[in-house]
C-alpha cells in the first residue's frame, strides 16, 4: 500500500518554489512577501516607541528570562545536513562514465563531453560545474555512493520521494520519515530543536510519529523573531501563559508550552538572519544552515533542498545551472561554517531517482531508477562506494539497476554519525557501508560492510626487497597459527608491517598454498571492498601452489585473504611494494629468454640437481638496462623428478626461507614473480629437490629511468568465457582470443602500456599450454600457463598491450575456458 | 433546560464556535432537543457549491484551489446549522482524497458535495457512493484496476481505514476484494466513472470465506450489510472515529459499543447515532470538555466567527498548509490525526501569523483603541468575549495583565500597542485554541 498522498504533498510543497509562494494571496488579500514587509515595519516601529525594555521585563509574572530552549549540542553528536535534489536528479550527468561508449550512444547530445568533466579515476568524472565539489573529492572528504536505489523502483514522484522519505524496508504506510523517527527517539527536552528544515513546511523525511522538524523559513519570518522592547514583552506574556498547569487539561497545557517552545526557537534562530545572507538558492539556506549550526542551539539535522531537477526537456543548461548552484551551496555552507564545527557536521545529498540512460526526444531525461548521492564530511571516508550501474544492454525503456539499496546509506549515517538505532529507523537490518573514518565524537567506526570502492589510487612506482616471509599459518609467522577454514575470509594488515611503509598503494607477494584439504580457490582483495569473483590460488590436495599477487592495499592498510572451501595454509612472502614516492618505474619488454637449462640458454645446460643454486645474469639482456632494481619473470619449471620448490632471489643476498615455483613430479609450472636484481646485475635460482629444468623469461624491468607507473584498481572480470564476460559464452579451442583491455575495468583508454592480469585456465580437455601477448604482434614462443586436463590453474600475467589497447589470448591444444580478472595497470 | 455550559461545549464541538445567538437560542431547550436543533439542516437550504468551482479550470488550478478552501471555511463560519460542514469535514478526513492526485478543484467539489448532501445519511449508501466517485477511482487507484493486474490500494484502506481497522481482514480478503474491484474505472479524461466489463474480473474470489464471483459493490455490502459479525465491527469502528472527532479521542468501550449497537438498530442511520453520541452523558464529562485542540480549519472558522475577518482573506490554502491542515489536501490517506498532531512550533508559529495578520485589521482605524480607556481586567475580560472565551484560566490571565499592564506602563501616552498585542495574545491563548 502506498500511501501516494503524503508524497504527493511533500513533493508539491518542496517541488514549489518559495519565491512563488511568497506571491500567493494572503491574508487580507496581501501578498505573503507585503504581509511580511508590514510586519517588520510594525517590529521597527515598536522598537522606536518602546524605551524602558529590559528593565520591565524583570517584573513580568511568570518570565524567568530563561535560558533559550537550545541544549547545546554534546561533544559526541554529530551534525547532518541533509540536501534534498527534487525532482529527480541525473546522476550520470552528475558522476559521469566518461570512457563507456554506451553512455555517449544512449544520451546522445545530453551528455557531458570526457574532455570537460573534472575526472575522478579513469572511469568517472564529475560535473564541469563542481569544482569545489572535487576539491571535497581530493581532500578524501566526498563518499560517492553509485548505484543507490529500492528494489520494484516507482517512476512516481511522489511515490518515490514518499519512499526514499520514509525510508522504512517492508511494506509500510509512508506515515513518518527518518529523521522524525530519530527526533522520536531523542529525550523530549532536546527533540524541539533538534531539527530544523530550511523550509516554510516540514517534509515526510522531518515527521515522526511523534515529533517533527522546526520549520526555519528562508526569509526569516518565523513569528517571535521581532527584537523590539514591545514584541518582547509580548513574547514574554506569551511565553508566561505556560508558567504553570492551567487546570485544564493536558492539550491546554501543551498547547501552551508548544507555542513558549516556539517564540524560544523563534528567537534562538533569529540572530541567523541578522548578517546579510546570499539573495536566493542553496548559497541561502545552506549559509543559513550554517550559522544554525555556530549558533549552538541544539540543531542536529538540518534540511535544506534544491528544486528543478526534473529536466525532461532542455536539460544540459538547466542542470548546469544546479550543478553549479550545488557547487556554490557547499563553498558558501564550509565558508560559514565556524572551525570548531567543521569535524562535527556531515551533508548528504538525496533525490528520489535518477533519469533515463536514453534522453528524450525534447533534448532532457525521463524519470529512470538508480542514481548517485554524496556524503561529505572531514570525518567521511571519501572514495567510491556502490557500483556505477551497467549501462550495457539497456534499451531505450529499460532502467539502470541499483546495487547500493538507499537505506543502507540511512541507516550508516544513523548508526555511525547520528548516535546508532539505524536498524530501527529503517525497519530492517542493512549493510552498514563504512563511510565514516570515525565516529562525531572520534570514536572508531565499525568496519565497512563491503560494499566499499576504494577511491582511485596515485600512480606509482615500485620498490624491491629481498623475499621476505611475512605470514605462514603453519608456523604463526604474521600473527595467525591455525589454517584457513571453509569460506573464512581474514583481514591482514600489510602497510606499515614488514618494511611496508604506510602509504604504499600495492604489496607484491608471492602466496602459497600448502596443505589443502580439498580443491579450492583463494582470493586477496582490498580490506573494505566486496570480495571479486576472482581468485589467485586453486590449490588441490597435495601440492604446494604459488602465484605472484600484486594486491591492492585495502582501508586500515590491510588485504583480506579469503579461502573458499576446506582446509589450507597459507604463507606469503613479500617482493615488494609500490609507492606514489618511488621514481622506479616499469620497462615493459619484449619476452626475452635467460635462461633454458635444456638448451644452455644463460650458460647452463641441464637440470638443476637438489639443493643446487645458480645465478642467471639479468642486467644487460633482452634490453634489461643496467640499473634495474628488480624484473618481472616468468620462470618455469619442466621435466622435475621429484615434488620441489624454486626460489629466485638477489644474487648476492641470503636464500630467504620463499618458494617462487612449486612443482610435483612430471609438471611444467610457470609462476610470473618479481624479483630484485642482486649483485653483478644477476638472481640467483634455487631448486630443492630431485632435479628439474628451468626456464625463464624476462617480461618487464624496474628501473629509475622508467616513466609507467603502477595503478592497482579493485579486482575485475575483464574475461570470463563461461559467463560470457568480454567475449561469446563458448569454450576457447585451439585459438587466438582477442581481448579489448583498454577503457576496461578501470583501465584508462589510452596511456597504457601494460595491464597486469590473474588469468586462470579452467578445466582444459587435454594437457596445454595458454599465451598471452599484445594485440598486433607475432605470437611468442613462451607460456604464461600450463595446465593438465581438468586443472584449474591461475597465474598473474604482465600483459603489454597491442596499438589497439588489447592483448591477445592463444591456447595451444584441446579446449578450456578462460578467465581473466584485472589487479591494475601500468601507465605509458 | 440544558445548562449554558453544556450548550457551548454542544455547540463548540458541532458548529465550531458557541455563538452567543445560538447558546441563547438553544439553552432553553432540552438538550436533546437542543441537539435535534443541530441535527436539523433544513434551515440551510440547498447548498450549492459556486458555478466557478464546478468547472475545470487549469489555468487556474491554484486559484480555484483557494477558493474552494474559502467558499468552505466560509460556509462553516456563515451557515444557520455548520453542523453540516462538520460532518463534511469528518467525512474528508475520514474517505479521503487529495487534490494532488488529481489537480481537478471541480471534480474535489463534486466528492465535497457528496460529503455534504449525505452528511448523516446512510453509511452503506455513503459508502457505496464514494466508492465510485472521480476523485476517490483515482485517489485509490481503483480507475488503473483491472483484471490481470488487480490493484489492491482501494480494497486495502476500503477495510483498514474506511470499515474494519487493522486485524479484522486477511491478506487473502484484500486480494480477493481487489479482483472484486477490477473494472470500475474511470473515463478518461472526463475521469467519470464507468464499468468496464472487459476489465472486469469474473472469476471466483474468496471474500471472508465465502467463495463466488464478487463484484465491487458486493464487498461494501457483505461488510456493511450481509455479514453480520462484519457489520458489527464497522458500526464500532465508524462510532468510535465519530465519537474522537467529535468528543475525545479513543472513548470507554463500552460507551462506544453502546453508541454502535444504536447504530445497527437504526440500519446504518447516522443521524441516529448522533443524536445518541451528542447526548451521552460521557459527552459532556471533563474528560469530553478538555479532550480536543481546534483543528486549524477550527481555529480559522473562530476567527471568522468572532472577528467577521473574511475567509478569503485567511490564506487557509498556503497558512493552513503550514498549519498542518489545507483542506483538500490532507497529510495521507488516514487523514489528520487529532491534537498532539497540530502541536508543533512551525504549526503554531503559522496559528500566530494569523491572528497577527487579523490584529492589524481589527486595529485599522484605531478599532479597540477604547481598551485603553478601561482597567487591564476590564480590557481583558472585553477582549475574552469578544473571541468567545468564557472562562480565563488562571496563569492565562496572570500572564495577559502583567503583559498589559507591561505595555500601558511603557509609555507614557496611550500604547498603541496595548490593545494590538493584547488582541493578538487573545487569539493565541490556549483557551481560544481548545474545541
Amino acid at each position: 500500500m502506498l500511501d501516494h498522498d503524503i508524497s504527493a504533498r511533500a513533493a508539491k510543497r518542496l517541488l514549489s518554489a518559495p519565491d512563488l509562494a511568497d506571491d500567493r494571496p494572503g491574508p487580507d488579500g496581501w501578498t505573503r512577501r507585503r504581509f511580511l514587509q508590514a510586519v517588520g515595519l510594525g517590529v521597527a516601529g515598536g522598537a522606536a516607541l518602546g524605551t524602558l525594555g529590559d528593565d520591565l521585563l524583570s517584573g513580568l509574572t511568570g518570565d524567568v528570562r530563561e535560558a533559550f530552549a537550545g541544549t547545546p549540542v554534546g561533544p559526541n553528536d554529530g551534525i547532518l545536513v541533509t540536501i534534498m535534489l527534487y525532482g529527480g536528479n541525473d546522476g550520470l550527468n552528475t558522476v559521469v562514465p566518461y570512457t563507456d561508449g554506451a553512455y555517449y550512444t544512449q544520451r546522445g547530445a545530453v551528455t557531458i563531453p570526457a574532455a570537460s568533466v573534472l575526472p575522478l579515476n579513469g572511469q568517472l568524472g564529475l560535473h564541469p560545474n563542481l569544482p569545489y565539489t572535487k576539491s571535497l573529492y581530493d581532500a578524501g572528504q566526498l563518499a560517492i555512493v553509485q548505484g543507490v536505489g529500492y528494489p520494484n523502483p516507482d517512476l512516481s514522484h511522489f511515490t518515490s520521494m514518499a519512499i526514499w522519505m520514509n525510508a522504512r524496508f517492508g511494506n509500510v504506510s509512508p506515515t513518518s520519515g527518518w529523521i522524525g523517527r530519530w527526533l522520536d527517539g531523542m529525550p523530549a527536552s532536546m527533540a524541539d530543536t533538534a531539527a530544523a528544515t530550511i523550509d516554510s513546511s516540514v517534509a515526510l523525511h522531518l515527521l515522526g510519529e511523534q515529533r517533527r522538524a522546526v520549520a526555519v523559513s528562508p526569509w526569516g519570518d518565523m513569528f517571535g523573531s521581532g527584537t523590539s522592547a514591545t514584541d518582547t514583552r509580548m513574547y514574554s506574556g506569551m511565553r508566561a501563559m505556560a508558567a504553570s498547569g492551567a487546570g485544564r487539561g493536558q492539550w491546554h497545557d501543551m498547547f501552551a508550552s508548544t507555542l513558549r517552545t516556539q517564540l524560544e526557537v523563534a528567537r534562538d534562530v533569529a540572530p541567523v538572519f541578522v548578517d546579510r545572507l546570499p539573495d536566493n538558492g542553496l548559497a541561502r539556506r545552506l549559509t543559513l544552515a550554517a550559522r544554525l549550526i555556530n549558533a549552538n542551539i541544539g540543531m542536529r539535522v538540518v534540511d535544506v533542498s534544491l528544486d528543478g531537477f526534473d529536466d525532461h526537456e532542455g536539460q544540459l543548461p538547466s542542470h548546469a545551472a544546479l550543478m553549479a548552484e550545488l557547487d556554490a551551496g557547499l563553498r558558501a555552507f564550509y565558508d560559514t561554517l565556524l572551525p570548531q564545527w567543521r569535524d562535527r557536521v556531515t551533508l548528504m545529498t538525496m533525490s528520489e531517482f535518477g533519469r533515463t540512460s536514453y534522453s528524450n526526444e525534447s533534448g532532457g531525461t525521463d524519470h529512470g531508477t538508480a542514481s548517485d548521492l554524496f556524503v561529505i564530511g572531514p570525518k567521511v571516508r571519501g572514495g567510491l562506494y556502490g557500483q556505477q550501474p551497467s549501462l550495457a544492454g539497456l534499451g531505450r525503456w529499460d532502467r539502470m539497476a541499483h546495487h547500493v539499496d538507499f537505506r543502507s546509506v540511512i541507516g550508516t549515517v544513523v548508526d555511525s554519525w547520528m548516535g546508532g538505532g539505524g536498524s530501527t529507523i529503517v525497519n530492517g537490518s542493512f549493510e552498514n557501508l563504512g563511510l565514516f573514518t570515525t565516529g562525531p565524537g572520534g570514536g572508531a567506526q565499525p568496519d565497512p560492510g563491503g560494499a566499499v570502492v576504494l577511491p582511485p589510487s596515485t600512480p606509482s612506482g615500485f620498490v624491491a626487497l629481498t623475499p621476505t616471509r611475512v605470514l605462514d599459518t603453519r608456523d604463526g609467522t604474521g600473527g595467525r597459527s591455525t589454517p584457513f577454514g571453509p569460506q573464512e575470509s581474514w583481514k591482514f594488515p600489510v602497510a606499515g608491517r614488514f618494511g611496508i611503509p604506510v602509504d604504499a598503494v600495492a604489496v607484491a607477494v608471492n602466496l602459497t598454498a600448502v596443505g589443502a584439504s580439498a580443491a579450492t580457490y583463494v582470493t586477496v582483495h582490498p580490506f573494505a571492498e566486496t570480495r571479486p569473483l576472482s581468485s589467485n590460488l586453486n590449490p588441490v590436495p597435495g601440492q604446494a601452489t604459488p602465484n605472484l599477487v600484486v594486491a591492492r592495499v585495502g582501508m586500515d592498510g590491510a588485504v583480506m585473504l579469503y579461502n573458499n572451501s576446506g582446509t589450507v595454509h597459507l604463507v606469503a612472502d613479500v617482493v615488494g611494494y609500490f609507492i606514489p614516492g618511488s621514481d622506479v618505474g616499469l620497462l615493459a619488454l619484449d619476452p626475452a629468454r635467460l635462461l633454458d637449462t635444456r638448451d644452455g640458454t644463460g650458460d647452463r645446460l641441464g637440470a638443476l640437481g637438489a639443493g643446487e643454486s645458480i645465478d642467471v645474469q639479468v642486467s644487460g639482456m633482452g634490453g634489461v638496462p643496467d640499473d634495474v632494481q628488480a624484473v618481472v619473470l616468468n620462470v618455469t619449471a619442466t621435466e622435475p623428478t621429484a615434488a620441489s620448490y624454486l626460489t629466485v632471489w638477489p644474487t648476492g643476498d641470503g636464500r630467504p626461507v620463499a618458494s617462487s615455483v612449486n612443482m610435483n613430479p612430471g609438471q611444467t609450472v610457470p609462476n610470473l614473480i618479481i624479483a630484485r636484481v642482486g649483485e653483478d646485475g644477476r638472481v640467483s635460482v634455487y631448486n630443492n629437490a630431485g632435479s628439474t629444468h628451468v626456464v625463464i623469461d624476462v617480461l618487464g624491468a624496474f628501473t629509475p629511468g622508467a616513466t609507467a607507473r603502477y595503478v592497482p584498481v579493485s579486482p575485475a572480470r575483464a574475461l570470463d568465457t563461461r559467463e560470457g564476460v568480454g567475449t561469446t559464452r563458448t569454450r576457447l579451442g585451439s585459438a587466438h582470443l582477442p581481448l579489448g583491455l583498454a577503457g576496461r575495468c578501470g583501465v584508462p583508454a589510452t596511456d597504457v602500456s601494460a595491464v597486469l592480469l590473474n588469468v586462470t585456465v579452467v578445466s582444459p580437455s587435454t594437457g596445454t599450454y595458454v599465451t598471452v601477448f599484445p594485440s598486433g604482434r607475432n605470437r611468442p614462443l613462451a607460456s604464461n600457463l600450463n595446465a593438465t586436463a581438468g586443472q584449474v590453474v591461475p597465474n598473474m600475467v604482465l600483459a603489454r598491450l597491442g596499438p589497439d589497447g588489447g592483448a591477445t589470448f592463444y591456447n595451444n591444444s584441446g579446449d578450456l575456458d578462460l578467465v581473466a580478472d584485472v589487479m591494475g595497470y601500468f601507465t605509458a | 433546560m440544558a445548562s449554558a455550559v453544556d450548550i457551548q461545549h454542544l455547540l463548540r464541538r458541532t458548529e465550531f464556535v458557541a455563538r452567543p445567538a445560538r447558546v441563547a437560542e438553544l439553552t432553553p431547550l432540552t438538550l436533546a432537543q437542543a441537539v435535534d436543533n443541530v441535527l436539523d439542516f433544513t434551515p440551510n437550504g440547498t447548498i450549492q457549491v459556486p458555478a466557478a468551482l464546478q468547472v475545470h479550470d487549469p489555468a487556474n488550478g491554484w486559484k480555484q484551489h483557494d477558493q474552494s478552501i474559502a467558499w468552505w471555511i466560509g460556509n462553516m463560519v456563515n451557515l444557520p446549522r455548520p453542523m453540516q460542514e462538520k460532518m463534511t469535514l469528518f467525512w474528508h478526513g475520514h474517505f479521503t482524497s487529495s487534490r494532488e492526485s488529481i489537480y481537478r478543484v471541480d471534480l474535489m467539489m463534486r466528492q465535497n458535495q457528496l460529503y455534504r448532501d449525505l452528511a448523516l445519511g446512510n453509511f452503506l449508501t455513503l459508502t457505496q457512493r464514494m466508492a465510485i466517485e472521480p476523485v476517490m477511482l483515482v485517489y485509490l487507484s481503483n480507475a488503473n484496476n483491472r483484471k490481470g493486474s488487480p490493484n489492491q490500494n482501494f480494497a486495502r484502506e476500503l477495510m483498514e481505514l474506511f470499515t474494519l481497522g487493522v486485524g479484522n481482514y486477511t491478506e487473502d480478503d484484500v486480494v480477493a476484494a481487489a479482483r472484486a474491484w477490477t473494472g470500475h474505472n474511470a473515463d478518461w479524461p472526463a475521469y467519470e466513472y464507468r464499468f468496464v466489463a472487459s476489465r472486469h474480473d469474473t472469476g471466483n474470489k474468496t471474500f471472508f470465506g465465502t467463495t463466488k464471483n464478487w463484484d465491487g459493490p458486493d464487498i461494501i455490502n457483505e461488510i456493511l450489510r450481509d455479514n453480520p459479525a462484519k457489520r458489527l465491527i464497522a458500526a464500532r469502528y465508524i462510532t468510535k472515529k465519530l465519537w474522537s472527532f467529535f468528543a475525545y479521542p479513543g472513548g470507554p468501550t463500552s460507551v462506544i459499543n453502546e453508541l454502535a449497537d444504536v447504530f445497527l438498530a437504526n440500519n446504518l442511520e447516522l443521524r441516529p447515532l448522533l443524536r445518541a453520541l451528542l447526548t451521552h452523558p460521557e459527552f459532556y464529562s471533563t474528560a469530553a470538555r478538555q479532550g480536543l485542540v481546534r483543528t486549524p480549519v477550527e481555529y480559522a472558522v473562530a476567527i471568522g466567527v468572532h472577528t467577521g475577518f473574511p475567509t478569503a482573506d485567511m490564506g487557509m490554502s498556503w497558512l493552513g498548509d503550514r498549519m498542518g491542515q489545507e483542506l483538500f489536501n490532507p497529510p495521507n490517506v488516514a487523514g489528520w490525526k487529532p491534537n498532539a498532531a497540530w502541536l508543533n512550533t512551525s504549526a503554531l508559529s503559522a496559528r500566530a501569523q494569523l491572528a497577527r495578520s487579523v490584529t492589524w485589521a481589527l486595529r485599522r482605524n484605531d478599532g479597540f483603541g477604547f481598551l485603553n480607556s478601561m482597567t487591564v481586567d476590564a480590557a481583558i475580560d472585553h477582549v475574552a468575549t469578544y473571541f468567545g472565551i468564557t472562562s480565563l484560566s488562571a496563569p492565562t490571565r496572570a500572564a495577559l495583565a502583567s503583559a498589559q499592564t507591561a505595555e500601558r506602563s511603557a509609555q507614557r501616552w496611550a500604547s498603541w500597542w496595548a490593545p494590538t498585542n493584547l488582541l493578538t495574545m487573545m487569539m493565541l491563548t490556549p483557551e481560544f485554541h481548545m474545541a
